[in-house]
């Protein structure tokens, strides 16, 4: 007689966040009960605010958070992976290119098919940065450290130059052409309706995008290409010996990362309507690696808080004048806000390598183990 | 059919063949047994020591640290009417290989080379030893040549060859059990001379757990299937078997397996056990290692602490004059002191969710329990011995009294000899009488039936038994004094700083004191103190900490009588040991191994001119 031994499905014990009986629960987003009302909280909030707050500082926020889907794209190669990419701003162009290609007006000036649909142009302009990102790829292979953050920089010059050049489809330096046309469901996302205002329907559309961006990448850091990033980030060598394949990750890290890019491009220039070659520039990129390192290198929600930090940063050194008469607003006079922003995202980058080089998530870290710990300190 | 701990496994496989029994930490992960997988496991092994012709009355040993396999073992020898034998991870070589010859032990369950090679390191004075069934095939498997090792999976399997030959033979073998069984061997640890086996048969260890599990006498109200608890001491010690074993199988409490003694902190906390029992030793360490990581946090969290460890202790002393319970008063402190401290200690101690905790095995300082009381662990303090399988007294929720070890519990005989103050017990669950050893079973139970216990007690307001000492350990001072050692030196041990103390001075005109310094928290001292030092023998030496613990040994010393306060000190030169045979198995110091090791030490304090 043999007694019938099932099988039962692990469950975790209340109270005892410590006590796993399976790797489920251990590697699970939201694994204790005050993580998930808060993440809910927020998302609440998030929701309801298009309600709550005025619609200038609503296109502000959507401009964060669909800079927030293109600084964790960075976040994946440079801060998961350690590949380090200065050629960010050239994937945001390849993407915001196709989007406003795929949905321009076929009798416009430059190239357009027609395509409003936000999915298929999203898609579109993710996928074929994907495509150039697996080009860039085989270089990372052969290159590390400087010599790839060198080779990265050269995109953004050749793209710089093409895109100045190639009129058909950018309309050419200082003349620029209309950013992507975003219909959903039927509904004209950029012109405001009787229930919702463009600005609200955007916002809405950055929101629901950043959340889906979000977890999947959070879901990619965790399971195994997450993990062989993180492999090769630490040391490449090891990571190959311990049987993780340098090339295909990194390939997939590339790709990835400027699939995020490309959906980030297409969004950003969804909300400011208009798309001017040079904006593609040195500058972006150094913004959105100032992003990454000022939020939190290889964390999903450092990279958005870096995010909005750099894109709010403008709209508060703007107010400057205001407090700091000295300070011009004017651009040609000697000291003004463009020239306090510039110094400021270089002495905010400094001051966070220096003393904070886990970014903004690191400060909140150190909050929470100081609370975590208590009565003790470690 | 007679009801054993196999019995209630098999019913409660049975009745909820999903509900968890154990857990062990593997890969990171507890992985959980169920009940019905703990039955199936059981009958296997039990039908793999049948196939190794294991009869009733003969031996089995287990030599491993507390694991699933501990249990397993144990129920399947218990299963086919054999004993088990346990034995403690720490024995050395030589002692193996007396509790193996001296048991007669045919089959051992060791848990891995190390245990391994002690049993064969003396395996040709083990002529009964037939078979080591080692667990952790990590170095001997394709390794040793040894004939008698067996691999536990291999044991195993030859367990279901035999189960599918021989349905029912386990079954069978349970269904002969008699009462009068002697299920184990507890070897006791024996300060004084080589270790006695105490024979604990089905019908004590029943009368146990009528008494301290279904009646509630150590927790009140009693165990249930929601308790959780830690297992980490030794299982071949009858408090532990009784917790881990007796109260898992009797009232389905859920054991969890610690990693080993050295991370039980951390996984108390990982478990937040709901009963807790402790050795002394343990509270200590918990208590020490909250005044260290105290001692080095930040201004503002130590400033909090402080605060509010004043408030529980004054909690801790309306608790002790009220039996334990809270008044209206403490109520309210507390809960305000939870907000701010005592919720986040006891989370971090792992005691956020104890409901029970019992301190027992060996004499405890009072301020340790009331620390314990203060933060809101309600602590208890219970006393009992293998040769009566722990049944005498426990202190119960709401009446207890610091300083004694409880009341009797209800239904048993105790009393205390008027002329020697012996502490004397009667009832069912006294043991069969020591193994192979008739003349110490006669010292110790008289032709009446009564247990003599060795220890001197007395009554405290009629109903409490407060424990004096170890018989033999009653120091009777050249002025013709009695004085109990270990009150002294618990009061010494309730210092963090000190970890062991042996008060001498039998037939002396003074007392003093061997002090051995607690390493973590006196060389944590230092580091503070920015006093440089290398091994445990310099620090133990340097002027600073001797004078550290002559501060500690005059407040001692304030409190006691002028004939009980120690005069001299010194400090012992290393850590006191259980291979170097200066401890027993449970820790324990051998006062005459003590007294001879370091007789010189001893002598210079009783020298006429030496400088103190």
């Amino acid at each position: 007689m043999t007694a019938p031994v099932r099988q039962r499905r692990p469950r975790q014990l209340s109270g005892r966040p410590g006590l796993y009986t399976s790797y489920a629960q251990q590697l699970r987003l939201l694994n204790t009960r005050p993580k998930l009302l808060t993440v809910s909280a927020i998302v609440l909030l998030a929701f309801v605010l298009p309600w709550l707050v005025a619609d200038e500082t609503l296109s502000l926020l959507g401009v964060a958070m669909a800079a927030s889907i293109g600084a964790i794209g960075l976040n994946i190669v440079t801060g998961y992976a350690g590949q380090v990419s200065l050629g960010h701003a050239f994937f945001l162009a390849i993407g915001a290119y196709t989007a406003s290609a795929v949905s321009g007006a076929p009798d416009d000036d430059t190239i357009g098919f027609g395509v409003t649909n936000v999915l298929v142009w999203l898609l579109a302009a993710g996928l074929v940065a994907a495509v150039f990102g697996v080009l860039v790829a085989p270089l990372a292979t052969r290159l590390r450290g400087l010599y790839l953050a060198i080779v990265t920089l050269g995109l953004v010059f050749l793209g710089e130059h093409i895109f100045a050049e190639w009129q058909a489809l950018t309309g050419g330096a200082g003349v620029g052409r209309p950013g992507p046309v975003p219909v959903l469901f039927g509904v004209e996302l950029n012109s405001s309706g009787d229930v919702l205002t463009s600005d609200q329907k955007l916002y809405l559309l950055m929101l629901a995008s950043l959340v889906v961006f979000g977890l999947l990448a959070r879901n990619l850091a965790r399971s195994k290409v997450g993990r062989a990033f993180a492999a090769i980030r630490d040391r490449d060598i090891a990571a190959e010996v311990i049987g993780v394949n340098l090339t295909r990750y990194k390939v997939i890290a590339f790709a990835v990362s400027s699939f995020y890019a490309g959906c980030a491009g297409a969004l950003v220039y969804t909300i400011t309507g208009f798309i001017e070659p040079s904006s593609f520039n040195l500058l972006l990129s150094v913004q959105y690696i100032a992003m990454v390192l000022i939020g939190g290198v290889a964390t999903i929600s450092g990279s958005i808080m870096g995010a909005f930090f750099i894109t709010l940063l403008p709209a508060l050194t703007r107010q400057l004048p205001t407090v700091a008469p000295f300070i011009s607003e004017d651009a040609s006079s000697p000291l003004n806000v463009f020239q306090v922003e510039t110094v400021l995202y270089g002495l905010l980058i400094i001051g966070f390598l220096i003393f904070e080089p886990r970014g903004l998530y690191g400060i909140w870290i150190r909050i929470r183990n100081y609370w975590k710990a208590w009565p003790f300190s470690y | 059919m007679t009801r054993t701990i196999v019995t209630r496994v098999r019913d409660r496989a049975a009745a909820t063949p999903d509900g968890i029994a154990m857990r062990e930490k593997d890969y990171g992960i507890w992985q959980e047994v169920t009940w019905a997988r703990y039955w199936d496991t059981v009958l296997t092994a039990g039908h793999a020591l049948l196939a190794l012709g294991i009869e009733p009355g003969d031996r089995v040993a287990i030599h491993s640290e507390n694991r699933r396999e501990w249990l397993y073992s144990d129920l399947a020898t218990v299963a086919v009417r054999a004993m088990t034998v346990g034995l403690y991870p720490t024995n050395p070589a030589p002692e193996v290989a007396y509790l193996l010859s001296h048991s007669g032990t045919r089959i051992l369950i060791a848990e891995d080379q190390e245990q391994v090679d002690k049993a064969l390191e003396v395996i040709d004075e083990l002529p009964d030893l037939e078979h080591i069934v080692y667990l952790e095939p990590r170095g001997i498997r394709r390794r040793y040549t040894n004939p008698k090792l067996l691999f536990w999976d291999d044991f195993l399997a030859l367990g279901e060859r035999h189960r599918a030959e021989h349905p029912g033979a386990v079954e069978n073998r349970m269904a002969e059990t008699e009462p009068g069984d002697v299920m184990t061997l507890i070897y006791t640890s024996g300060t004084t001379g080589p270790p006695k086996g105490a024979m604990l048969t089905v019908s004590n260890v029943e009368f146990c757990v009528k008494e301290l599990v279904e009646a509630g006498g150590f927790t009140s109200p009693p165990p249930s299937e929601q308790d959780i608890l830690l297992s980490y001491l030794p299982l071949c010690h009858v408090a532990e078997r009784i917790f881990t074993t007796w109260f898992n199988a009797a009232a389905g409490v859920q054991v969890d397996f610690a990693e080993s003694i050295a991370t039980v902190q951390s996984n108390l906390a990982e478990i937040q056990p709901t009963i807790l029992f402790g050795v002394p030793r343990i509270w200590e360490k918990v208590l020490a290692s909250v005044n260290i990581k105290l001692a080095s946090a930040s201004p503002l969290k130590r400033l909090s602490a402080r605060f509010w460890l004043r408030v529980a202790d004054g909690i801790g002393d309306t608790m002790v004059r009220n039996g334990g319970s809270h008044t209206p008063g403490t109520r309210l402190r507390y809960a305000l002191g939870w907000l701010f401290l005592y919720r986040a200690l006891r989370d971090r101690i792992g005691m956020r969710k104890v409901r029970y905790a019992a301190s027992g095995a060996a004499p405890i300082a009072p301020e340790v329990l009331k620390f314990f009381m203060g933060v809101g662990v309600p602590m208890h303090e219970v006393y009992g011995m293998t040769e009566n399988t722990a049944i005498a007294t426990g202190n119960l929720p709401g009446k207890v009294k610091l300083g004694t070890v409880g009341e009797p519990h209800p239904g048993i005989e105790l009393r205390i000899d008027e002329e020697t103050g012996e502490i004397l017990t009667r009832h069912p669950g006294v043991f069969a009488g020591y193994w192979r050893n008739p003349e110490a079973t006669s010292k110790a139970v008289d032709a009446d039936g009564w247990l003599h216990t060795g220890d001197v007690g007395e009554w405290v307001d009629g109903t409490h038994v407060k424990i004096v000492d170890r018989m033999k350990d009653i120091i009777i001072t050249a002025g013709g004094k009695n004085i109990s050692p270990s009150e002294i030196e618990n009061a010494l041990k309730a210092s963090e700083f000190i970890k062991e103390a042996i008060v001498l001075g039998d037939r002396r005109a003074y007392l003093t004191a061997l002090i051995g310094i607690e390493l973590d928290t006196v060389g944590d001292w230092a580091q503070r103190n920015k006093i440089p030092y290398t091994t445990y023998r310099d620090l133990a030496e340097r002027d600073e900490v001797i004078e550290l613990v002559q501060g500690i040994v005059d407040q001692v010393n304030a409190r006691f009588a002028q004939v009980e306060a120690v005069k001299r000190f010194r400090m012992l030169p290393k850590e006191l040991d259980h291979e170097d045979g200066e401890l027993t198995a449970t820790q324990k110091v051998k006062r005459a191994a003590m007294a001879e090791r370091f007789h010189d030490l001893v002598e210079s304090m009783y020298a006429k001119a030496g400088a103190a």
